[in-house]
């Protein structure tokens, strides 16, 4: 939008743009917030997490409520079978992880992960309370705070303030059309990227009014098509912003900048990096096809968000739910070996949650109804291949309202990420102290 | 409850009103509202009662390809098992592409509605009652069922708020939505019963589980059927309405919010609707819409007051939060982001342009966040300052300049799909695929255009796009053009009606026209474009 060759936020505080020649794209009006930027971009010069080979956390949201048992499953179990007799898997059916545990049939991409050492599944996963609400369990897992508590701010944003409060705000990336509510920080953090942007797809260099190319889009068009989510009424889920201390015109010119200086950022890294394995063709896939292309291009990001929605399967669950798994383990499963290929495995840590599991019994609808505790994968080169946590019990005395009952804190997952794999203490970020996992080496 | 005085009523107000109970609108239509007394002001706007019915958008007359498809579906029955797959395939892909036309056509003309002076106000409130009751495309793939639903917004919006919701709990569109359809005494589906609580009007925390899963047997029996047909549910090619289905409800004893009886439906709509929180919930949500801040507590309690005195009745309720002070409060007046539907269509009429052609339009919302009738979830769009984040702002930017100062602005709309808008807004010909005995099919869809077609779509599609600058000489006249603060004052009088310039804002718009006077139409169109341009343009 315009010639300014903006790297980050500070080199364009450095350049001393307040007061200097502004053209109409920075704007003069920008100087309230920019005395605010200058105060922090002094603590900046002593922050130290934010070099360019820092760590990294990729965040895949499965947004709905996943099927837990249904995506790690209890071999030759009779009470799985009992509650699941239309939606049960059969056992020769099932990857096994080991002699009780295995795999959905459409995860292949994720067991051969686990066979090159690089996945964790933590079973069980949850909160005491849970809360059946799609949004309101959402909330929880995005605040971080307990189910009777609400907060103001998301346990990344939370990340954000005390680790990174001098950094661009492309130390978070979503690739969404919302911040997830999880980034909400005190002082306002995180970009988005939107469209995908695939592999596949070639921009038209040349000037004109279509900057699309006419056949490669043809394809994005078949692609849409053939889409088609499942579980509809809940596809993104995304909690409503936050303004800290900033009123809503505030805000507004905030963006406004970060917008300017990311989005040259985001172009720059992604121009210098290429793919080197397939991706799926899905959004998902593409997505992450773009998140490889940003780290090795440099990108000082530390939070990747993703998402995929449709996981909500109250009817005719089966095929839909085996097309979500599919897309989400051969999209992980590129990603890592893109990442391998990069170099970069080894400062990656992805985390998968969803804001619930499901029922243990099936409905009559060949679908599942809202549930508690499930499991999620954590992958990269630092993680400990194995399964953590227990499977939790499905006889039916075990069970609290028809749901399994969780053995691990999500906020356990959090602060093992964020001690062990972020480096941070975690006890300021999740206001409490969570019993560590031994899911690092 | 507390109303404005007529002494403290002016133009200022008049915009302010004129913005948020519709679309805004130009600077003479303020000027009307500003000569009525605030009351008066309201129920102009919001017109008669009674909806005087828009002409339907055009689809709903297409008719003859159901004949079609089905005697294309009796040719398939002959054909080899592969074949039929493939003639199955393409039919499929057919129909979706016919779907997205519909869908595209539909919101060209939901959006030519709200830009109708006259119906602005209804159009808001239907737009308000489609984020509430949110009900997406993704999973109902019906347009005409949207339309239906649509159309019960705009019909009963005015009304009894009772009413309206028994009215969503029975539309089609919704059973198919949150699965009420599929919902039987032996298996009750909790999905709809758990949305009317939390989401239509509740709020979480003022219900139990329990309450919902006898709720949920209670709707039992609520589905949607042809008139026609003798079975229940839904056939192929007729398009459904509701049906109550005896056989299908669980007519056992339920415990709802205390009360216990053979409840159906009707009983845990009043029942949900009684209770305490019912009134605060929806009070609140109108309030925070129109006003774009929460209300707090004795202005909320002020306002419940106020509704149970109407009992429900939305028109007049509209009225007396329109005429409330506090809905002027100086210091909130920043406060409320334009969603990107109130952006767009207020645009239009602010710079006396029609609207870009439905394809168009509806991608322009799609980039901006707001995809009419495919809602992210069942909540809707939160609204407020999720609005806004550096990718959407952008975008504000890139559109605005586009419609501010034309094809000049049109290298930067690379993030429309022309492809695919093209093939939406029936550029590129499509037909049923025909499936011949010998189990051939031959598509005429997109996929198998040839190059030259695809180009000749294409630049059709750019002719769509090209657009000349904005016709800006009556925007301002020629003593207007004598200095920059006239021009400002002329401007910001039309862009930015209510809201209060910052000196440094001041100085850019100012700088924005350049030094050369009296000021061109470039030169005004390029103040317009900082004004667009501007955080302050988002609010309202």
């Amino acid at each position: 939008m315009n010639d300014y060759e903006l790297k980050t936020r500070r080199e364009f505080l450095r350049t001393g743009l307040l007061g200097g020649s502004l053209c109409w794209t920075l704007p003069a009006f920008l100087s309230r917030t920019m005395e605010s930027l200058h105060a922090q971009a002094d603590g900046a010069l002593i922050q130290g997490v934010t070099g360019r080979d820092g760590n990294i956390l990729v965040v895949l949201q499965l947004a709905g409520g996943n099927d837990g048992l249904n995506t790690v499953i209890p071999i030759g179990n009779d009470e799985y079978r009992k509650a699941r007799p239309t939606l049960g898997l059969p056992d020769p059916s099932i990857l096994r992880i080991d002699p009780q545990t295995g795999l959905h049939p459409s995860l292949s991409g994720l067991a051969s992960t686990y066979q090159d050492g690089h996945l964790a599944i933590v079973q069980g996963v949850g909160y005491p309370n849970p809360n059946r609400s799609h949004f309101r369990s959402t909330e929880i897992w995005a605040t971080g705070v307990d189910s009777d508590k609400s907060s103001t701010t998301g346990w990344i944003g939370r990340y954000f303030d005390n680790a990174c409060s001098g950094c661009d705000a492309s130390v978070g990336i979503a690739m969404a059309s919302q911040l997830p509510q999880s980034f909400t920080a005190s002082t306002p953090k995180g970009v988005l990227y939107q469209g995908g942007g695939g592999a596949k797809k070639k921009t038209s260099k040349k000037k004109g009014i279509v900057a699309v190319d006419g056949d490669s889009s043809m394809m994005a068009m078949e692609d849409e098509e053939a889409g088609g989510e499942a579980g509809g009424s809940i596809g993104m889920l995304n909690g409503p912003g936050n303004l800290g201390q900033l009123s809503a015109l505030d805000f507004l010119e905030r963006t406004e900048m970060d917008a300017k200086v990311s989005q040259q950022e985001i172009a720059k890294a992604s121009a210098k990096a290429k793919n080197s394995v397939p991706y799926p063709g899905s959004r998902l896939g593409q997505n992450f096809a773009m998140v490889s292309r940003l780290i090795a291009g440099g990108m000082p990001t530390r939070i990747y968000y993703l998402s995929l929605g449709g996981f909500d399967t109250h009817t005719q669950q089966a095929g839909a739910h085996e097309r979500l798994l599919k897309d989400m383990g051969d999209s992980v499963a590129a990603f890592l070996a893109d990442l391998k290929a990069q170099g970069n495995l080894g400062r990656v840590t992805l985390m998968t949650f969803s804001e619930f599991g499901r029922r243990v019994k099936e409905n009559a609808s060949g679908g599942t109804d809202h549930g508690a505790a499930a499991p999620l994968f954590l992958a990269g080169g630092g993680v400990k291949p194995g399964l953590l946590g227990q499977m939790p019990s499905l006889a039916p005395q075990d069970l609290w309202d028809g749901d399994v009952k969780y053995n691990t804190d999500f906020r356990s997952v959090y602060a093992t990420i964020l001690e062990k794999h972020l480096g941070v203490k975690s006890e300021p970020i999740l206001r409490k102290s969570f019993p560590l996992l031994p899911a690092y080496g | 409850m507390a109303t404005l005085n007529a002494s403290d009523w002016d133009r200022n107000k008049a915009g302010i009103l004129l913005q948020r109970a519709g679309f805004g609108g130009t600077p003479r239509e303020v000027d009307s509202l500003a000569a009525l007394s605030p009351a008066e002001a309201a129920d102009f706007l919001l017109g008669p009662a009674r909806l005087v019915s828009p002409e339907p958008p055009s689809f709903l007359e297409e008719s003859g390809m159901e004949e079609a498809l089905k005697a294309e579906r009796a040719k398939m029955d002959s054909l080899s098992d592969s074949a039929k797959a493939d003639a199955r395939r393409e039919v499929a892909q057919y129909l979706r592409a016919n779907q997205g036309r519909q869908m595209t056509e539909l919101r060209g003309w939901w959006l030519k509605q709200m830009a109708e002076p006259a119906r602005a106000t209804r159009e808001k409130l239907t737009l308000f009652l489609h984020g509430h009751f949110a009900t997406s495309f993704e999973k109902v793939r019906s347009p005409y069922l949207l339309y239906q639903q649509n159309s019960l917004f705009r019909e009963k919006g005015y009304g009894m708020w009772s009413d309206l919701v028994l009215g969503v709990a029975q539309d089609p569109a919704m059973l198919i939505y949150l699965d009420g359809a599929k919902s039987r005494a032996e298996a009750p589906n909790e999905n709809f019963a758990r949305e009317l609580f939390e989401l239509f009007t509740l709020g979480e925390g003022n219900y139990t589980e329990k309450d919902i899963q006898e709720s949920a047997r209670a709707f039992t029996g609520w589905g949607i059927g042809a008139d026609k047909g003798k079975k229940g549910g839904l056939q192929r090619g007729s398009y459904p309405s509701f049906k109550n289905m005896p056989k299908w409800h669980d007519t056992g004893s339920k415990t709802i919010f205390g009360a216990t009886g053979n409840f159906d439906g009707s009983d845990v709509v009043r029942l949900t609707l009684a209770q305490a929180a019912a009134p605060r919930w929806i009070t609140q949500k109108l309030w925070k819409f129109y006003a774009g801040w929460p209300a707090p507590e004795p202005l909320l309690q002020e306002l419940v007051r106020e509704w149970q005195s109407l009992k429900g009745e939305i028109r007049p309720f509209l009225i007396a939060m329109w005429t409330n002070p506090n809905f002027y409060d100086p210091v909130r007046a920043a406060d409320r982001v334009k969603s990107p539907a109130e952006w767009l269509v207020g645009l239009c009429r602010q710079i006396g342009r029609p609207l870009p052609a439905s394809a168009l339009s509806a991608n322009i919302l799609t980039q901006l966040g707001q995809n009419l009738f495919e809602p992210p979830n069942v909540k809707g769009w939160d609204g407020g300052i999720a609005w806004i984040n550096t990718s959407s702002i952008s975008r504000r930017y890139e559109y605005g300049s586009w419609l501010v100062e034309g094809t000049q602005g049109l290298q930067k709309l690379s993030s429309l799909n022309m492809a695919k808008m093209a093939g939406e807004s029936g550029l590129m010909k499509m037909s049923l695929p025909e499936i011949s005995p010998e189990g051939m099919v031959t598509s005429h869809g997109a996929k198998d255009m040839d190059p030259f077609e695809k180009r000749a779509a294409l630049e059709k599609m750019k002719e769509a796009v090209a657009l000349s600058p904005a016709p800006v000489t009556d925007i301002a006249n020629s003593e207007q053009r004598q200095s920059p603060e006239k021009l400002l004052a002329t401007l910001s009088s039309r862009f930015l009606s209510g809201e209060t310039i910052p000196e440094d804002l001041r100085a850019r718009f100012q700088q924005a026209a350049g030094e050369k006077l009296p000021f061109t139409d470039a030169a005004v169109r390029k103040m317009i474009l900082a004004i667009v341009q501007s955080p302050l343009y988002q609010v309202t």
